[in-house]
C-alpha cells in the first residue's frame, strides 16, 4: 500500500502560494490540530499571503499530522503525503490520522486510495463518523449507489453537522432531485454557520441549484464571492453539473469565469481543457491542460488527455459531406490511420446516411458538422470519455462530437460499430435540439428506439435481467428514470434503464404517433421536465404513463415475462445434447425453448442450435429459416452469420446472401472474407460499385492473397469500364503472381 | 535471422519452386510426431500429421523418401534410425524437410522433444541433421518452447522455422495445425503459382496465428519464427496442376522458358524506384504479355475461362 502511494504522490513540488486546495476545516472531515484554525481562517477568505505565511509557521510543529496539513495546504502533497505515512505509522490505531490522510488522497484526484484509508479507520472504529463521510464521500465522487446509504448512516449517528447535508444535497442536485437538494443544502448551510465552518461548499453547492432552475449568476454565487473573492469553486461546481447534464457549451462559460477568478485552479483549467475538446477544440483545449500539469502534475486526467493528444498524429481526419451550397463539410471523421482506408467509406456513409434520416424525423437541421471518432485502442477511447456517469462503454456524444470504440478494439461480434454510430448520432439531435436541455432518459430512449428502427437487426435484444426487472416491478417511474443511469441502486440498473428508455420511446411512438416525439423535443427545448412535458404534449399524468407503459411492455415481452425459467431448463438440455452431438435430441428441447423466450439470441442460442440440427437432419431450408430469424432478431455472432451466408449462396438465394454479408459489416469489418464474398455476389448482381468498395476493403486489409485482391479490383473495374484502373490493378496482381492465369487472360483483356 | 523482403521473395519464390518442380533434385521429408500427453492432445497431433501426409508424399513422389515416425513408435532411436536411412538415401543435391509435431520443452539450457523413453534434445537432433548431405534443410519445428532450438540448429544450408520465439514460450501451441493447414491451402498459395513454398506456409500459418490470438484479444503465447535463407524457395507442396506438369517432359523447355521470364519480373520489380509508373507498367505488361503466351502452350487447350476465379 505504501509503494504505491509513493507512487501515486512521486512528484514533489512545492507549489505557488495560491494553491486552491479545498477548504478542509470542520471535525467531520477527521480531527485536526486547532493550531491550523488561524490558518484555515485565513484560507477561507482567500487571504493567500497570511495563509501561507501561517501555514508556512507551522512546517516545524511538533506533531506531524499538523506538519502534513500544511505542506497540504502550501501545495506540497508529497510532503503532507510523508508526514501522514509517518504519522500513522507512529500511531497505527488512530482512525482520524487514516481519514486525513484518504481526504489528502482525494485532493490529489485517488478516490481509490482514499476510499481504502476510509476503509482502514473504519476497522479501527466501525462507527466512525468522519471515515463514513469520507467513504461516502469517495463512492459519491464515483457515482456508486452505496454513497447515499453510508452518508445516511453517518447521519444518523451524528445530525448535527454538516458534512452529511452537503453531501446528500449534492447527489440529490446529480439525480435532479432539486426539492431534495435545497432542504439539504439548507440545513447544511445552517449547521455550518452555527459550527463555525466556512459554508464555501454550501454556497457553491446552492449556487448550482440555482443555475439548474435556470439562473447560474444567483444570489449564492455572489455570497461566495463575497466570503472569498477568490473562490473559483464555485464556478467550476456549476461547470461540473453542467458536464453531467452534458451541457457542455455551458460548461465552458462557467469554467472560463473559474479561471478567471482563481488562475491557479488547476482542476478547471483541466477541465476546462476537456471540455473544450468535447467541443473539438483540441488547441485551445491542450493549452489548459498544459497549464493545468504545470500547476497539478496529479492528476491522471490531465496526464492521460495529453497523452491522448498526443496520440492524434496517429490519426487521419477527413472531411466529407456538403452541406447545400455551403463548401463546408458536414461530417468530419477521425480513424486510426492503419485502418483509416478501411473504415473510411464506411463509417462517412452511415453518418451521412443517419444525418440526412434523423434531419427529416426530428424536423432540425444541424449547426454544425458532426465529428465522429473512433479509437481502435479501448483505453484512448475511455481516456476521452472519462469522468461521465454512468457512461456506456461503447460510445459518447459530446454534442457535436462523437467518440467510440472501433471494432478493431474489441473481439469479433462483440461490438456492433454501425448500431452503437447510429446511437450515438441519434444523441447529436436530441442534444442540439434541445440545445442540451433534454433529459438523460429520453436521450437515451430516443437513440435506443432509433436503432431498433434503422434495423431490425440493430440495437439491444431483451435481456434476461430486463425481463426479470418488469415481472419484479423493479423499473423506475419515469420521472425518476434519470437515477437509473445516474446512480444505480443495484447491479445492471444502468443497463435495464437503457432498454427502458427505449421501449418508452417505443411506447410513445406506437401510442400517440411518432411526430409526438419532435414535440416532445421541443418540450424539453423550453425547459419543461419530463412530468410536465409528458402533461402537456401526450396530455397524461407520469404515474398514469407508468402505468400503461407496464401494461405495454408486457404485452411486448409476450412470453418472455413467464418463459425464464422454462427457457433455462430447456436449453440446457439442449446444450447438453448439443455436446454429445445427439442432434435429434437437439430439436425438442431448442424447440422449447425459443417458444419461451424468442428473443434471446446471445451465446448458445435455441437459434443456432436448431439451425445445427435441423442441418444434420438434411433439412438445409428448415436450418436456414432458423438462422434468419436469428439474424432478424439481432444476432450477431459472425461465424454464425458467415455460416447463414454460406447456406443461401449454395440455396441459390445470392441476394438474401448479400443482406447478410452487408449486416455483418457493421459488425466485424475487419473479416477479408465476408468483402470478398461480398463483392463477389455485388459484381454477379451488377452493383459494381458497392462490389468495388467490397474488393478495395480486401486491399485495404492487406491479405496474404493480396494478388487476387488486385484482380478482383481489376474485375470491377473492367465492369465498369475503367480499363486504365483496371489495368493497373491487373498488372499489380501479376507483379505478386506472374502465373496467375486468369489475371493474365484479363490482361490481353485491358492492355495498352 | 533472415526475413526477406516481400518483393524479393515471392519473385524468387516462382522461380525455383518450378526449377525444384522441372530439375532432378528431389525433396525428402521426415514427419516426426512426438507424445501428445492426453487425449485430446494427441488426437490433434495426429490430426496434423494426417492432414500433412498427402501433400508430402505427392511433393517427395516416387524418387525420394517420406518417412513418417509417429505415436508410441516415435522413440529416439527409431528417429535416429530414420536419419541413418535420410543420410543414405538423400543426394548432395537434393533437399530434406524435417517437421516436428508435439510437445516441447526447454529447462532454460536445452530443448527436448516429448517422445516415448528418454527425449529427444535439441543438440541430438541437430547431430542427427549434420548427417544428412542435402544441399538444403528444412526444419519446422511446431512444438511448445521451439524456439529453444534455433540457435542449436543454425546452419548455413538449413533453413529452420519454430511455432515460438524462444524456450520461454511453453504453452501448447496452434501454429502446427496452421502450418498442416497452409499444405493443402490454395490461399496460402500467394504467387498462385500451385505450389506452396516454404515461406508461404510460414506466412499463412503465421497470419493464422496472430488472428487467433486478435479474435481472442488474449495474449499471443507464440510468435513464429523464420530464420535461414531462400525459405521462398523451398518446395513444400504442389497443389493442382502443378504436380502433373512436373512429371511432363514435354512441357519442360516451356517450363525453363517460363521461369526466365518470371526471373525478369522479380529483377524489374526490384528496379520499381528506378523507372517511372509508366516505364515500369509497360515493361511489366510486356513481360508478363509473354508469360500468358507460354502459359496458354503449357495449358494446351485446358485455358481456364478468363473471367472466373478458380
Amino acid at each position: 500500500m505504501t509503494r504505491s502511494r509513493s507512487a501515486a504522490l512521486c512528484l514533489g513540488l512545492l507549489l505557488p502560494l495560491a494553491i486552491p486546495a479545498a477548504a478542509q476545516r470542520g471535525v467531520e472531515k477527521g480531527h485536526r490540530d486547532p493550531a491550523l484554525e488561524p490558518c484555515d481562517i485565513h484560507h477561507d477568505r482567500g487571504r493567500v499571503i497570511e495563509a501561507a505565511s501561517c501555514y508556512r509557521s507551522l512546517l516545524g510543529d511538533q506533531s506531524l499530522a499538523t506538519q502534513a496539513e500544511a505542506h497540504w495546504m502550501l501545495g506540497d502533497l508529497k510532503a503532507a503525503n510523508d508526514r501522514f505515512r509517518e504519522a500513522v505509522r507512529l500511531e497505527p490505531e488512530n482512525p482520524d490520522l487514516r481519514v486525513r490522510w484518504g481526504y489528502l488522497y482525494i485532493e490529489s484526484h485517488n478516490e481509490a486510495e482514499g476510499a481504502q484509508l476510509f476503509q482502514e479507520a473504519l476497522e479501527l472504529d466501525d462507527r466512525h463518523v468522519p471515515a463514513r463521510l469520507g467513504m461516502a464521500r469517495a463512492l459519491g465522487a464515483r457515482f456508486e449507489g452505496k454513497a447515499l446509504e453510508t452518508v445516511r448512516e453517518a447521519l444518523e449517528d451524528k445530525s448535527d453537522q454538516a458534512e452529511g447535508h452537503l453531501l446528500l444535497g449534492r447527489m440529490a442536485l446529480e439525480e435532479g432531485d432539486l426539492e431534495t437538494a435545497r432542504n439539504s443544502l439548507e440545513t447544511a448551510l445552517a449547521k455550518s454557520e452555527a459550527l463555525g465552518i466556512a459554508p464555501l461548499e454550501a454556497y457553491a453547492l446552492l449556487a448550482v441549484l440555482g443555475m439548474l432552475e435556470g439562473e447560474p449568476d444567483n444570489e449564492w454565487v455572489d455570497r461566495a464571492l463575497q466570503f472569498n473573492p477568490r473562490y473559483g469553486q464555485v464556478y467550476a461546481e456549476q461547470a461540473h453539473f453542467y458536464v453531467i447534464t452534458r451541457r457542455y457549451r455551458e460548461a465552458t462559460e462557467r469554467l472560463r469565469k473559474a479561471i478567471g477568478v482563481a488562475p491557479s485552479l488547476w482542476r478547471a483549467h483541466a477541465e476546462l481543457g476537456v471540455n473544450l475538446m468535447r467541443e473539438g477544440h483540441d488547441q485551445e483545449g491542450r493549452q489548459h491542460l498544459e497549464i493545468a500539469y504545470e500547476g497539478d502534475p496529479y492528476s491522471a486526467k490531465t496526464v492521460n488527455t495529453l497523452r491522448l493528444l498526443d496520440k492524434y498524429d496517429e490519426f487521419e481526419t477527413f472531411a466529407s459531406g456538403q452541406s447545400g451550397e455551403q463548401a463546408h463539410p458536414r461530417v468530419i471523421v477521425r480513424l486510426p490511420r492503419k485502418e483509416a482506408a478501411l473504415l473510411r467509406p464506411y463509417v462517412t456513409e452511415l453518418t451521412e446516411r443517419a444525418i440526412e434520416t434523423f434531419e427529416r424525423k426530428y424536423a432540425f437541421r444541424l449547426q454544425q458538422p458532426v465529428r465522429v471518432e473512433l479509437y481502435d485502442n479501448h483505453d484512448d477511447f475511455a481516456v476521452r470519455t472519462m469522468a461521465m456517469p454512468g457512461i456506456g462503454l461503447l460510445g459518447v456524444t459530446f454534442g457535436y462530437v462523437v467518440a467510440m470504440d472501433s471494432p478493431s478494439g474489441r473481439r469479433p461480434g462483440e461490438f456492433h460499430w454501425g448500431t452503437t454510430l447510429w446511437h450515438e448520432l441519434a444523441h447529436v439531435f436530441t442534444l442540439e435540439s434541445t440545445n442540451h436541455l433534454v433529459p438523460r432518459w429520453y436521450s437515451e430512449g430516443i437513440s435506443m428506439y432509433e436503432e431498433w428502427e434503422a434495423d431490425p437487426r440493430w440495437g439491444e435484444a431483451v435481456t434476461p435481467e430486463f425481463i426479470d426487472a418488469v415481472q419484479n416491478e423493479k423499473l423506475l417511474p419515469v420521472e425518476e428514470l434519470d437515477r437509473g443511469f445516474i446512480r444505480p441502486r443495484y447491479p445492471g440498473q444502468v443497463a435495464i434503464s437503457y432498454m427502458q428508455a427505449g421501449y418508452a420511446c417505443r411506447f410513445v411512438a406506437e401510442r400517440w404517433g411518432f411526430e409526438k416525439h419532435v414535440e416532445l423535443l421541443r418540450g424539453f427545448a423550453d425547459g419543461r421536465s419530463t412530468a410536465s412535458n409528458l402533461r402537456s404534449v401526450l396530455e397524461i399524468e407520469p404515474t398514469d404513463f407508468d402505468t400503461d407503459f407496464d401494461v405495454f411492455m408486457r404485452a411486448e415481452l409476450g412470453p418472455a415475462l413467464e418463459g425464464l425459467g422454462r427457457w433455462r431448463r430447456h436449453l440446457k438440455k439442449a446444450l447438453e445434447a448439443a455436446r454429445e452431438e445427439d442432434w435429434d435430441a437437439v430439436l425438442e428441447p431448442a424447440r422449447a425453448a425459443k417458444e419461451a423466450y424468442p428473443q434471446f439470441i446471445g451465446p448458445g442460442s435455441s437459434y443456432s442450435l436448431l439451425a445445427t440440427a435441423l442441418d444434420q437432419a438434411g433439412n438445409r431450408a428448415a436450418a436456414i429459416a432458423e438462422l434468419r430469424e436469428y439474424e432478424r432478431r439481432g444476432g450477431r455472432a459472425p461465424e454464425t452469420l458467415q455460416r447463414l451466408a454460406g447456406w443461401l449462396e449454395e440455396a441459390g438465394q445470392p441476394e438474401a446472401a448479400i443482406g447478410v454479408y452487408e449486416g455483418l459489416l457493421y459488425n466485424w469489418p475487419q473479416d477479408e472474407k465476408t468483402h470478398r464474398r461480398l463483392g463477389n455476389l455485388l459484381l454477379a448482381a451488377g452493383d459494381t460499385q458497392q462490389a468495388l468498395r467490397e474488393f478495395s476493403a480486401v486491399v485495404d486489409l492487406d491479405p496474404l492473397d493480396r494478388a487476387g485482391a488486385e484482380y478482383d479490383l481489376a474485375r470491377a473495374y473492367v465492369k465498369i469500364g475503367n480499363l486504365a484502373k483496371a489495368r493497373v490493378h491487373v498488372l499489380q496482381a501479376l507483379e505478386r503472381a506472374p502465373t496467375f492465369r486468369p489475371a493474365l487472360n484479363l490482361l490481353r483483356q485491358v492492355k495498352r | 535471422m533472415t526475413r526477406p523482403g516481400m518483393r524479393t521473395a515471392t519473385r524468387m519464390g516462382l522461380v525455383i519452386a518450378l526449377a525444384a518442380a522441372g530439375g532432378s533434385a528431389k525433396t525428402h521429408f521426415l514427419l516426426i510426431e512426438g507424445l501428445g500427453g492426453t487425449p485430446k492432445f494427441a488426437d490433434r497431433f495426429r490430426a496434423q500429421v494426417e492432414t500433412m501426409l498427402p501433400s508430402m508424399r505427392r511433393t517427395a513422389g516416387e524418387d525420394a523418401k517420406a518417412i513418417v515416425v509417429a505415436g508410441m513408435e516415435a522413440t529416439g532411436e527409431r528417429i535416429g534410425a530414420a536419419f541413418v536411412e535420410l543420410a543414405a538415401a538423400v543426394g548432395p543435391g537434393d533437399d530434406l524437410a524435417v517437421i516436428l509435431v508435439g510437445h516441447g520443452t526447454h529447462d532454460g539450457d536445452s530443448y527436448k522433444l516429448n517422445v516415448p523413453g528418454p527425449d529427444v534434445t535439441g543438440k541430438q537432433l541437430a547431430r542427427w541433421l549434420d548427417s544428412v548431405p542435402a544441399a538444403r534443410q528444412l526444419v519446422v519445428n511446431t512444438t511448445s518452447a521451439s524456439g529453444g532450438t534455433l540457435e542449436t540448429l543454425t546452419s548455413p544450408r538449413r533453413i529452420v522455422i519454430t511455432a515460438t520465439k524462444n524456450g520461454r514460450e511453453r504453452t501448447a501451441t496452434v501454429f502446427g495445425s496452421y502450418w498442416a493447414e497452409a499444405l493443402g491451402a490454395q490461399e496460402a498459395d500467394t504467387d498462385k503459382n500451385e505450389s506452396v513454398s516454404a515461406l508461404e506456409a510460414f506466412r499463412y500459418a503465421e497470419a493464422k496465428v496472430k488472428a487467433h490470438f486478435e479474435e481472442r484479444k488474449g495474449l499471443a503465447t507464440e510468435h513464429p519464427v523464420l530464420q535461414g535463407e531462400r525459405a521462398e524457395s523451398f518446395l513444400l507442396a504442389r497443389l493442382g496442376a502443378a504436380a502433373a506438369l512436373a512429371d511432363d517432359p514435354a512441357k519442360r523447355e516451356l517450363l525453363v522458358a517460363r521461369e526466365d521470364l518470371e526471373r525478369r519480373v522479380a529483377e524489374l520489380s526490384l528496379r520499381k524506384d528506378e523507372l517511372s509508373s509508366e516505364e515500369y507498367l509497360d515493361t511489366l505488361q510486356e513481360l508478363l504479355l509473354r508469360i500468358a503466351e507460354i502459359q496458354e502452350r503449357i495449358d494446351a487447350g485446358s485455358r481456364e475461362d478468363s473471367e472466373e476465379r478458380p
